[in-house]
This record gives structure tokens, sequence and C-alpha cells, in this order.
């Protein structure tokens, strides 16, 4: 990124939070950010955009009163003014009992995290480039083909502090590409993708992207499949999709305050095979680092299911408070108009197995090879049931062999149950990074994936 | 702000730059009200000051954007933007072209307000909440209530490097309530006046005065509970009947998105994805019954999508796009009417705030009413299920295979409507849905609805649209209980 010529005249966060009154507390979340982003479709980079952000947040308690005011001016005044208007806010709010109250510094940090210097400060046509050479590679791999994708770099600053005297900061760099490449001519058309998201945008691997994605496009005319449940292997992307909403809807602290968690009643239970453990670990080199959370929280080694057994929500300061639970750190970005998810985890790792994806298809012997999902929502959330269409590369396992392509399919399945029916983990896992969430995942045979209908390509 | 638009044109009045245009939205505020369980949920107050500038090369785009409104940043992004568009033109070996669409000289354009709901004190809106919330516990069962308020106000400056000119003030607000009851890992939810944060419109406070959420709150905690013993929806192929709110999200999904003119030519592909739509069927292609007639209306009153001039400058325009069954026309921009050979854009270029370049995006896509009042309608049903209020939504990548769920399904027997039945599914493919409508209700049953979550966009832009749709019948659906 382009250096700054100028920055606003920021104020102080903390130096605001000690002018409160007696009574009133609060804590401020101050995010700068920048970022690229390099869209490109038809051969052509037809969306480049370069973001600079700033984002200043204050939570104010009058009491046990919360409200919160979000600005982008970071000026002494701004902070002031902010501040200000969530406290007026905070006078007339609802009493929020459980409130704990702002938390005091305790623990130590992780120390220094992975970082990318020269991904934070990738220049325009440092990220031209690399969105160029993703480009160049699909479409030298499959020649003719149309080839859609996106490369982003970024980094994010964050800070936090608090009225009980906690002021801590975490600094993040984040890359992802994605690759799309397709014959949208062909009746039915086909298409093959592939992804990556890093700290650290050298280790994206364009080239290989590109050969993958390319890979993953159907040779010959997919074939209609009968909607029904069968044996999968599901790529990276598409279990990452999975783990994304069970995050969502079994570890989630909303779920359990409010009863509709379709782990509520599991904790602790077997809910997998051993081979399955899922950690949430935003200190991982194989995700996007982050040292704290948006409360300023430090991050930990947060277990989700350890060897097949569901472990407990993560929780931010109201859930903890609410549940009477540990406060883990995973309280969210400042509230944002899609709704109030509540605490999630949002770096995701699922441990990986020995197998490659031969090996996946040929254990599975007849069923579906899945490259990922399109649109997937929430059916039924005590059951953990959702829905999703296959996209871009979906294929027909018979004898332990890929042997067709197939048209793609609707499933309406319980994340609960594919988690169950898991048979093998794939050796090799990448990450997979929306600009919310990083999940870092590898393939997985699951033993029975209910599809409900199909499409027509 | 003026001042700023000129800083920036001047500053992108470089060599090979062929266009140039600077939106700032400042400020652009968001508030949000909310209510779960006796306790404030996310109470925010949220200003932000944007500006982007965009570029044209004879190559490519480039845009760039910063919430620094002060000379220097601002000259800074217009440099950036600059290096962007030359950066992008490197690889490209086609000229950009886009439609000869005049801007305005200076125009304004304001949302008519009747009480402005940020010139309101915020106290009584949070009784208000508190009140409608509390009225959604009617029985033990019902383990989480929640009401919501939400309300948007946009004040916008634009200039481009052609001359043109406006400025604009857009408010929107929105208010729901939802119940939710469980029991064991049975979750039932029932909201009014619709689902994910009730409705919305271009208004003021009296819009939300008029959903009288404290009213029909406990009917709404009611059914929630009942619902946890109503039997499962029945599995079969059989009559549809869609309540208006329904069908809009109907209409956003399997229309809407489809005729999106950048889906249709693919620039969308590696995300949102594209369309069943080829750019060659429009005008004959056959997109549903001879009752079906869709038109997208940027001058609808009251909708998130109505403007006085879309974020390329473009005059707010209402154009017809199912006539008939028949797929007459698209939701365009500048680039993509050009590249299908139109002479001037469709005026539905939008951004989602200063800090986003502008997409194709739906602005208020309608379905025109029918003739048949509600009774009417069910008359002719012998057998089959009424269902209402978005649970879930899916639909493929070229907009084809759908499925709904529903919060909430009536039978319906011998024209008459019967209990409710719990966990609706209803499923299709785009074109031969619409092919099975079979009547259309009148203007009693019609609504316009306010969707404020809709995205797209790398990086992601949520946008504000609107849907007017009556109830309707669709014959022979595949439905079932999830």
């Amino acid at each position: 990124m382009a250096k700054r010529s100028s920055q606003q005249m920021a104020g102080d966060p903390s130096a605001t939070l000690a002018k409160l009154p007696d009574g009133t507390s609060g804590d401020v979340r101050w995010i700068t950010s920048e970022s690229i982003t390099i869209r490109f479709a038809n051969g052509r980079i037809h969306q480049p955009h370069l973001e600079r952000s700033t984002q200043v947040s204050f939570r104010i308690a009058e009491g046990r009163r919360l409200a919160t005011a979000t600005g982008s001016d970071a000026s002494p005044e701004g902070l002031l003014s902010l501040a200000g208007t969530a406290r007026s806010l905070a006078r007339i709010a609802p009493v929020e009992r459980k409130f704990p109250g702002f938390a005091a510094p305790k623990g130590r940090g992780p120390g220094a995290l992975a970082y990318s210097r020269t991904t934070a400060e990738l220049s325009p046509e440092g990220a031209t480039r690399l969105a160029e050479e993703l480009l160049d590679s699909a479409a030298s791999e499959a020649s003719g083909a149309r080839v859609a994708g996106v490369v982003y770099v970024g980094n994010e600053h964050l800070r936090v502090a608090n009225s009980s005297g906690l002021d801590r900061s975490t600094r993040h760099s984040m890359a992802m590409a994605s690759v799309l490449v397709q014959r949208p001519d062909q009746d039915p058309p086909v298409s093959g993708w592939s992804e990556a998201g890093h700290w650290d945008a050298a280790r994206l691997g364009p080239a290989r992207l590109g050969r993958e994605a390319a890979e993953r496009m159907a040779r010959s005319t997919p074939q209609p499949v009968a909607p029904g449940s069968y044996p999968v292997v599901l790529r990276g992307p598409a279990v990452a999709d999975l783990l994304r909403f069970l995050a969502h809807l079994g570890f989630g602290a909303n779920g359990e305050v409010e009863g509709w968690s379709c782990l509520a009643r599991q904790r602790g239970k077997r809910v997998a095979p051993e081979s399955v453990t899922l950690v949430d670990d935003a200190r991982s080199r194989e995700t996007i680092p982050q040292a704290i959370d948006y409360e300023g929280t430090w991050t930990a080694p947060t277990p989700l299911i350890e060897k097949g057994v569901a472990g407990d929500v993560v929780t931010d300061l109201l859930t903890a408070g609410r549940l009477g639970r540990r406060l883990t750190g995973h309280a969210q970005p400042p509230e944002a108009p899609w709704g109030d998810y509540g605490p999630a985890p949002a770096h995701l790792l699922l441990d990986r197995g020995d197998a490659d994806e031969d090996e996946l298809v040929r254990e599975t012997r007849t069923g579906l090879l899945v490259t990922r999902f399109h649109y997937v929502r929430v059916v039924d959330p005590g059951k953990g049931v959702i829905t999703g269409m296959t996209r871009d590369g979906t294929y027909v396992i018979e004898n332990g062999e890929v042997v067709r392509p197939a048209r793609n399919l609707r499933f309406t399945e319980s994340v609960l149950e594919a988690l169950k029916g898991t048979t093998l983990l794939g050796k090799e896992r990448r990450t997979f990074f929306d600009g919310g969430s990083a999940v870092t995942a590898p393939s997985v045979a699951v033993r029975s994936f209910r599809f409900t209908s199909a499409t027509l390509f | 702000m003026e001042e700023l638009i000129r800083v920036a044109l001047t500053v992108a009045d470089q060599p090979g730059v062929v266009h140039a245009d600077v939106r700032v939205v400042a400020p652009s505020r968001f508030v949000q009200l909310a209510v779960r369980n006796g306790a404030a949920s996310a109470l925010t107050d949220a200003r932000t000051e944007t500006l982007g500038v965009r570029v044209r090369t004879e190559r490519a785009w480039g845009f760039a954007t910063t919430c620094d409104l002060r000379p220097a940043p601002v000259r800074e992004v217009a440099r950036l933007a600059v290096r962007l568009a030359r950066a992008a033109g490197r690889h490209a070996r086609e000229r950009v072209r886009v439609t000869e669409d005049p801007g305005p000289k200076g125009g304004r354009y304001e949302t008519r307000l009747r009480r402005d709901p940020f010139a309101i004190p915020f106290e009584p809106v949070l009784e208000l909440l508190t009140t409608a919330e509390k009225g959604l516990h009617t029985a033990p069962a019902v383990k989480s209530g929640l009401a919501t308020f939400q309300a948007w106000d946009e004040e916008k400056w634009y200039g481009s490097s052609d001359g043109a000119s406006y400025t604009s003030r857009i408010v929107h607000v929105g208010a729901g309530v939802t119940a939710t009851a469980v029991r064991g890992s049975n979750v039932q939810t029932r909201s009014a006046p619709t689902s994910f944060g009730g409705d919305f419109s271009q208004a003021g406070f009296e819009f939300v005065e008029g959903l009288d959420l404290a009213g029909r709150a406990p009917e709404v905690g009611r059914e929630a509970a009942a619902l946890l013993d109503a039997p499962v929806c029945p599995t079969r192929a059989t009559t549809l009947v869609l309540g208006s709110a329904q069908l809009a999200l109907q209409v956003h999904e399997s229309v809407g998105h489809a005729v999106e003119l950048d889906r249709i030519f693919g620039s969308e592909a590696g995300f949102a994805g594209t369309s069943w739509v080829a750019p060659e069927k429009i005008g004959v292609l056959r997109y549903g019954s001879d009752l079906m007639n869709v038109v997208a209306d940027a001058t609808e009153p009251g909708g998130l999508g109505t403007f006085g001039w879309d974020d390329e400058g473009v005059a707010a325009q209402r154009t017809p796009i199912v006539h008939r069954g028949t797929l007459v026309g698209t939701l365009s921009s500048r680039e993509s009417a050009a590249e299908l050979g139109l002479r001037r854009s469709g005026g539905t270029a939008r951004a989602s705030g200063g800090d986003r370049a502008p997409l194709v995006r739906m602005t208020n896509v309608n379905l025109e009413p029918g003739e048949l009042g509600f009774d009417e309608l069910l008359e002719g049903v012998t057998e089959g299920v009424y269902l209402e209020t978005n649970r879930s939504w899916s639909i493929d990548d070229r907009r084809l295979n759908f499925q709904f769920g529903t919060e909430v399904g009536r039978r319906i027997v011998r024209g008459e409507l019967g209990g409710l039945v719990r966990n609706p599914i209803y499923s299709g493919m785009t074109p031969a849905f619409w092919a099975s409508m079979d009547a259309v209700g009148n203007r009693s049953t019609r609504r316009l609805w306010g969707l404020p979550n809709c995205g797209k966009g790398q990086p992601i832009q949520g946008a504000r649209v609107s849907h007017a749709a009556p109830v309707a019948r669709f014959r022979n659906v595949a439905v079932r209980g999830g």
C-alpha cells in the first residue's frame, strides 16, 4: 500500500475515557485499515478498489445501561463527540443486569504474531501484478476459457482501551485470492474454482491456484444426478462453509443464551469421530493472526471439538456475564447493519488427517466430489440444518475414482450429521478467508450427505 | 464539499484519464435501537464521512476512497485512483465503452419526511420497542424476543469531469419484532411485519408508528409458541399461495438478481455468480406466465431504491422488466448498457456509500398486481398451502434452482385457510415456477416491502432495495416440511 502522506489529527481514546464522570465507564475500539481489492472478469481487471478507513467505536456504560457510537472522525473533537453520543444513548437504554463491567487488563499476550509488512504495504501496481499473474496462469491452463476472480491484500490495526485501564493493540496483514475458470457458452456451462488466504501475499501461489481451477473445470458434459443421500468428498472451500455455520449455530454464545444452539444439549458429548478436532486459534500462523479481540481480550486457542467431543461456546463480555461462563475473547467488530450475531469463532482450524485427495476418493468408493458451495443459509438452527448449492466442480465418484462431472445439486443437511459422518480427513489444509472469518481446513470425506434437488447445469 | 470534489477532479485530470467522478457521502448516519429479552441490544449510533474517486482511462477503471475529508488525503486518493486505473489498463486489450448519459447540472433530491427520525428523541422509540418486545412473551415457550428500529440518513454530493453534479438527502427507516419459541431442538420463529428486521421504507418515523409493533406483538408470540405443536408441513407437489412479503423476496432472488446486466455479462462470475438469462434472449425470453409483469421503478414513492439520480448521475427511471411473461428489460449501468448496445443506461448503478464504487443494483423491482382479491385466490384451491414470512432463502449461482423456507404455513382446504403447519419449505426452478403462476392478487393484496440487506460485490456492499408484491398463486410446486 502506498504510504499515507497525511494522517488524521488523531485524538487519544484513553484520554477521552479518562474524562468520563464517576458512574460512567466505557471502552473504545479504534480500527484503521488499508486494503486493495483487484477484481477481474472476462479476462480483464474490471474493478480495482483501494480503501483507507478509520473507524472508532465507543461503548459507554451508564451504570449498567449500554450503548455504542461509531464514527470515522478520530480527531480529539471527534472522539469527544462520539463518547457524548454514546452517553446520551446509554442514559435511555434498558438496564443490562448481567453486564459484568469492563475487564481490567490481566494475563500476558501472545507476543509477536505472524505479520507481513510487504503484504500490508503492497502498492496498487504490486496488487495488480498479483491479479495479472493469477489471471494469466488460469487463462494459460484453460485455453479459451473465461477467467474471473479477485485478489485482496490489506492490513488492519486495532487498538482497544477501556476505563478499567486496558489499552492494547494488534495489527494483522491479510491476503486472499480466488479464481474461477468457466466455459459459459457450453451447454450446460462448466466451471472450476480455487482459492487461498494467508497473512502473507507471497504465499498465495497464483500459479498453483490458476492450475487448480483449470483442473477442476469439467472436460466433458456434466450429467444429471438424482437427488438423494450420497457419500461425499468435500474439498476445503466446502468444508470451510460448513464450519462457519457450525461456528455460528453451535459455538456462538447467542444461540446458547436464547436456547436455539444446535449443540445446546450436546456439550461434553461425542458429536464426531475421534479424528475430528476443531480449535479456534487466532494466534496460529495458519490463520490470519490477531492478538486481541474487539474488546481487547487476549486471544487464545479455544478447543471447540476435541477428539470428537463438543466443547463450550465462545463468549464476549456480555454473553460471558449472561451465561456465567468464562470470557474467551471472541468479541466481534462493532455492530454492523447485517445484524447482531454475537461472539463467534473466527479463526477456525480443523485438524488434518493423512489422506491425499486420491485416497479420499478411493475410500469413498461411490459418491460425489464437491469443490465448493454457494449461497448457504440456515434452514433449522436447532437441528443445525443448512442448505446451499454445489458449484464450480462437482463430480461423480464410482469404484473409488472420479469418473464424470455432475450437474450441480442442492444440499439440505444438518451440519452435525455431516460432522458425525466424517470418515477421513485430508493431509493438506489451506486457509479460506472471506474478509470476516478465516477457516483453515483440509478436504473431508463424509459417509452420507443429503441432496434434496438438482439444478440444470 | 463542492470544493473537495473540485480538488479531486483537478488531481484526477491527468493524461490518459477520460472520465472522473467523485462522490462525498457525509454524513452517512445509521442508528439502530434494539431490545432483546428486556435488555438493550446493540444500541448504535454510527456516523461516517467518506469520499470516493472513480476514474476511467481508455482501458480501465480505478477507484480509491478515504474517510479523511481534508484536501491533502483527498488529493492522495485521487492520485491513487489514477494509478490503479493505469495499472489495471496494462492488461486490457479492449476499450471501456459507456453510454452517453448527460448528467444533471446541480439537481437536488430529498426524502419527504413528516417526522424526521433523526430529529426526534430516541427515548420514546426505545419505550415503543420495550413495550413491543415485552408483548412477545405471551407463553413460557417464547425464549427470546427482539424488537428493532433502524434508520439511515445519507447526505450525498456528486460531481463529474463531464460537469454533472447533484446533491441528495435520503432517509430510510424500519422496524420489526421477532419471537423465538424453543422446545428441545424444535425452534420456531415468528416476526412482524416480516422477518430479518421488519419492514423498511424511505420515509420518516411515521412509517414506524404505522407498523403498530406493540399491538401486533402478542399475536406474534402466541403464533411462535403455537408452531411448536403444529404438524410438520406435508411433503407433496401442491398449490402454493405466497404471501406478499415472501413473494417480494422471490422476486428479489429469482428475477431481480437474474436481470442485473453485469451478472448477465459475467462481471460477477467470480463471486455472486452469473445469470440463466443470455444477453441475446433479452426481448424474447419466456420468463413466466402471461400474468407476470415486473418493473424496476426507481420513482416508486417510499421505496428504498428510489432516488433522484444513480451513482453515475443517471436519472431515476421506471423500466419494464417482464411484460406478460416475456423478458423485455434489465437493470443496467452506463458500461453494461453500452455492452448490450443500448443508447442509455437504465440508471441502476448504485454504491452503498462514498467508500464503494457503483455496481448494477436493484432499485424497486415490483411484481405488478392482478385482478383477484385474496379470498378469490383461495377459492380456486381445493387443497394447498399458504406460506408467509421468510425464514431461509437460497438460490444457485445462475438464479435457477431455489429453495425458500417460511416461518409459517397454513393449509388451504376447499378455498378456506386452515390450521398452522411448521417448517414449510418450497423449491423450484425459476422459469417453471413463474410459468406456474395462475392467479395474481389485486391492489388490495399489494404491499411495498423494504429489504435492507442485499449483498453484492467485493468488497461487499449492502444495498437497500424494495419490492412491491401482491399475493399470488402457483400450481404444482414442490413443498415439504423441514
